[in-house]
């Protein structure tokens, strides 16, 4: 059994962690809606919250696999348990606070898998991961699942383009825009359903370790529920400007078209997938249904070097942000028999680093009114060649 | 290579994955095109059977796309592994095995 004051302080880094990965993702659901002018960019980012709240009330399935499939039950209920889901919560909420700073859309979920599996590595020094698992419901879906959202996306924009010639451009894009704000709705009900739980089923772990509840068939209590659907709901209201852009604009030049194509598809992958129970990347499944919308209009509209550091930071992530958390696992264990001081050595050292890349983040800023395109019309939006330097730039 | 071996890679909700993704995620945005261009149709007429015409392809169409999102809803609330106990033998119990089935 762990200290009270341990489990309080996960608790604390899980919501906080819940809250990185709303600003992170949101973007997933509403960067093209943003792009394409469909929303203003604050009433996105609020209907957004609004629908990840809802569905992390929905199901707890994706909970109970995150819980259960990859680490040994039994290290998180030995005595260095408590410990051990911390330090895994400040590797992955770090490792997005700094993808954030660099502007790349990575997954929240393989983040907070990878630090799982550091800390556990380095406390454990032993095979306590279900590598089998881990390939089997992880990585293999992760792999995959960009290429299936890409090939639908793409597929569905070039039809769409089809249809268009006889459609004319100014209601094709006019219209398009209406059907984006349902499939970016969807997209953000469906992240809530998935992301929200990631993070349930990690402070049920630490509720297993404290020994609150069984760690045979449990169920998440409703604080718990509640407090990761507000944390991830609030993320998302503040925003992920930076990725937004990103996702939406430095991409491609995403039309309304090709963004309703983007989201239908990945809402189709992520649901189809996870009715079948994969852990999904939202991220992933998105920036592959972006880059499919893009390559189904123009194959040369796509920005490579973007996808290039996009990929580089996915490949990167779950070791990233495993050895994040191994390291705040080796500090905390430095102070050996005093867990609470090691514990809270480790909380005051990540709120630092999140202060220091938030002000960082400051210098080069991007605000929601450097994304507004509503009050461009369809006729200039059609004119655009690309999208503002400034931006494409930032 | 290992990892196409049957233990990684459940084939068959592999197909019923894309299968379902293509037909709801491209569908759709055809499906939602044709709703448009009913719309079009409709405006474009001076009244008679091609107005209604395209009133109607719009009418079918927007129900394919309701029917669609209706079914995105469906998954969410029906995820097989949420019912308890999980039935041994599903799709699902495949893909997500408790950490006592496989250690």
């Amino acid at each position: 059994m762990g200290s009270t004051l341990i489990l309080v302080l996960v608790v604390i880094a899980g919501f906080s962690f819940d809250f990185t990965n709303g600003f992170h993702d949101t973007a997933n659901a509403m960067a093209t809606s943003i792009a394409t002018g469909a929303l203003k960019p604050k009433v996105a980012v609020i209907l957004s919250a609004v629908l990840n709240f809802a569905g992390a009330f929905i199901s707890i399935s994706v909970a109970a696999t995150i819980a259960k499939g990859i680490v040994s039950p039994k290290v998180l209920v030995g005595g260095d348990g408590l410990e051990l889901v911390l330090a895994a919560l400040i590797g992955a909420m770090t490792w997005n606070l700094i993808t954030w700073y660099f502007t790349i859309p990575s997954s929240s979920s393989h983040a907070l898998i990878g630090g799982v599996i550091g800390a556990t590595i380095v406390a454990t020094a032993s095979g306590e991961v279900n590598w089998h698992n881990l390939v089997q419901s992880v990585i293999v879906p992760a792999v995959l699942s960009p290429f299936i959202c890409a090939g639908v996306a793409a597929l569905g924009t070039y039809m769409a383009y089809r249809l268009i010639r006889r459609l004319g451009q100014k209601e094709a894009r006019t219209g398009y825009r209406y059907g984006q704000i349902c499939s970016a709705s969807l997209v953000s009900l469906a992240h809530g359903t998935n992301d929200a739980q990631k993070t349930m089923g990690v402070i049920s772990l630490a509720l297993i370790a404290h020994g609150d509840i069984s760690a045979v068939n449990f169920s998440v209590p409703f604080w718990v529920k509640l407090g990761c659907a507000l944390s991830i709901a609030l993320g998302t209201a503040s925003g992920g400007w930076r990725i937004i852009n990103t996702m939406g604009n430095r991409i491609t030049n995403v039309e309304s078209p090709q963004g309703f194509s983007a989201e239908s598809s990945s809402a189709a992958v992520i649901l189809a997938s996870s009715y079948y129970g994969y852990p999904l990347s939202t991220t992933q499944v998105v920036s592959g249904g972006v880059l499919g919308a893009g390559l189904g209009k123009k194959i040369d509209s796509v920005h490579w070097n973007v996808i290039g550091q996009m990929l580089a930071a996915w490949v990167l992530t779950m070791p990233g942000a495993a050895v994040l958390g191994g390291v705040a696992w080796a500090i905390a264990d430095i102070f050996g028999a005093h867990a609470n001081v090691g514990a809270i050595v480790i909380c005051v050292l990540a709120a630092g680093g999140a202060f220091g890349l938030w002000t960082l983040a400051q210098r080069n800023k991007i605000t929601p009114d450097d994304l507004d395109r509503t009050k461009v019309s369809v006729v200039e939006e059609a004119e655009l060649a690309g999208v503002p330097a400034a931006l494409a730039e930032a | 290579m290992l990892i196409l071996a049957t233990p990684y890679i459940n084939w068959s909700a592999l197909w019923k994955i894309i299968v379902a993704s293509l037909v709801a995620g491209a569908g759709v945005v055809v499906v939602f095109g044709f709703l448009l261009l009913g719309v079009k149709i409709a405006n474009n007429a001076k009244g008679g059977g091609r107005e209604w015409a395209g009133y109607a392809l719009s009418g079918v169409c927007g129900f394919i796309c309701l029917a669609i999102v209706a079914a995105g809803i469906y998954a969410i609330l029906n995820k097989p592994v949420s019912k308890k106990p999980a039935p041994k033998k599903t799709a699902a119990a495949l893909i997500a095995p408790s950490y006592k089935s496989t250690a």
